[in-house]
């Protein structure tokens, strides 16, 4: 369930980015549908997205955009580790950016089939090396994840038990392991064919989330959230509207 | 253009490549002195998909209690695990460690203390892929 103060949020967000995108579509400024293939060990990710960058400084060369984002996740026996940043950093201020994870905190929850779909807001920053390369970094703002029910395999040193979990519903960039739900980023350059189609290809940094049934971890507090970090190869192609 | 499409194969190539992380095939002969120990329970090793044969005891050595397999053989596979388990689901379970050997007298030690009422079974399960090859229920 979305508690009510993150449902404002998201719809206040998507209000904003609509307001937004209509400002920048009157101004004429590019518009990109993006398909995006991701590859990684035993997962991968299908990504589809709308894209608006605009041109900022004299020459344009600088971009900042925004889209909306839908990533499908598709892994196969992965990992996932204990989420909250109290717990694998101790503390859920800005400077867990920095802090070690505190491994005696961090369990396991092994999954052997995933799926999780986000539709996330997106934002952008870019910069046009030339006329036909263009170099970006997106990442995943706001948004929420549906997906089907799993069983997994929470492990917590010598002790076990399978306990059932559903993707975390609500997404929310924060900073490091304070983020919640899952997110996609990606850093990747665009080389223009023609007018209208272009290919892509990068990297793309994927957080997936996935909420238990119960507080299948009790050490040093109840959790039931549990992050699945996947760095992946990816390519794509874009269609300019 | 084809130069680049033959990087993004060969990136895709690496990138799919699994490792399978087997369990060892030499025969091992663990030395645990069946003589010098208290026999709790025991019970046949039945696969279940795959083939696993053998027995399964539990002992008591001063105090200290140990799964013990022999004769064992078993089907090898990735990411074989010994489990003591309240059931062949491991809806509950105890981890004796990463399979030894797929075959010869192998024991394990049980870490804790466990109600062997409750935690009957041990289980032969490849943890990575969630898969039972082979139970014994102990009596």
């Amino acid at each position: 369930m979305i508690r009510l103060p993150y449902l404002f949020l998201l719809v206040g967000a998507f209000c904003l980015s609509s307001t937004w995108v209509a400002a920048q579509i009157e101004a004429g400024n590019y518009k990109f549908i993006d398909a995006n293939l991701a590859i990684g060990d035993s997962e991968g990710s299908l990504a589809f997205s709308l894209n608006y960058d605009r041109g900022v400084g004299k020459r344009k060369k600088i971009i900042i955009g925004l889209a909306g984002r839908l990533t499908s996740y598709f892994g196969k026996n992965q990992y996932y580790v204990t989420a909250p940043a109290a717990l694998t950093s101790g503390s859920t201020g800005p400077g867990v950016l920095f802090k070690e994870n505190i491994e005696a905190n961090m369990d396991t929850f092994l999954i052997k089939t995933s799926q999780v779909n986000c539709f996330n807001l997106a934002l952008t920053l870019g910069y046009n090396l030339s006329e036909r390369i263009l170099l970006r970094f997106n990442i995943d703002v706001i948004g929420f994840s549906f997906g089907q029910s799993v069983n997994g395999n929470y492990i917590n040193g010598t002790e076990g038990a399978m306990e059932s979990a559903n993707p975390s519903v609500f997404n929310l960039l924060l900073i490091s392991d304070n983020d919640k739900g899952s997110l996609n980023s990606e850093f990747f350059v665009r080389y223009l064919l023609n007018d209208k189609w272009a290919i892509k290809g990068g990297i793309q940094f994927l957080f997936t989330e996935f909420t238990t049934d119960s507080d299948v971890q009790q050490f040093p507090e109840p959790n039931d959230r549990f992050r699945n970090k996947s760095l992946m190869f990816s390519a794509g192609v874009s269609y300019k509207l | 253009m084809k130069k680049l499409f033959f990087l993004f194969v060969i990136i895709l190539s690496v990138a799919c490549s699994e490792d399978e992380n087997n369990t060892p095939t030499a025969p091992i002969n663990d030395n645990f002195d069946t003589g010098q120990a208290t026999l709790l329970k025991q019970g046949t090793l039945m696969g279940v998909g795959h083939s696993v044969s053998g027995t399964a005891k539990i002992y008591d050595e001063n105090g200290k209690k140990a799964v013990v397999l022999d004769p064992f053989s078993s089907q090898n596979g990735p990411d074989l695990k010994i489990y003591l388990s309240k059931d062949e689901n491991a809806s509950q379970y105890i981890n004796l460690g990463a399979m030894k050997s797929t075959t010869g007298k192998q024991s394990y030690e049980i870490t804790g203390t466990p109600d062997l009422g409750e935690y009957k079974l041990v289980l032969v399960w490849c943890e990575q892929f969630s898969v039972l090859f082979g139970k014994a229920e102990l009596k």
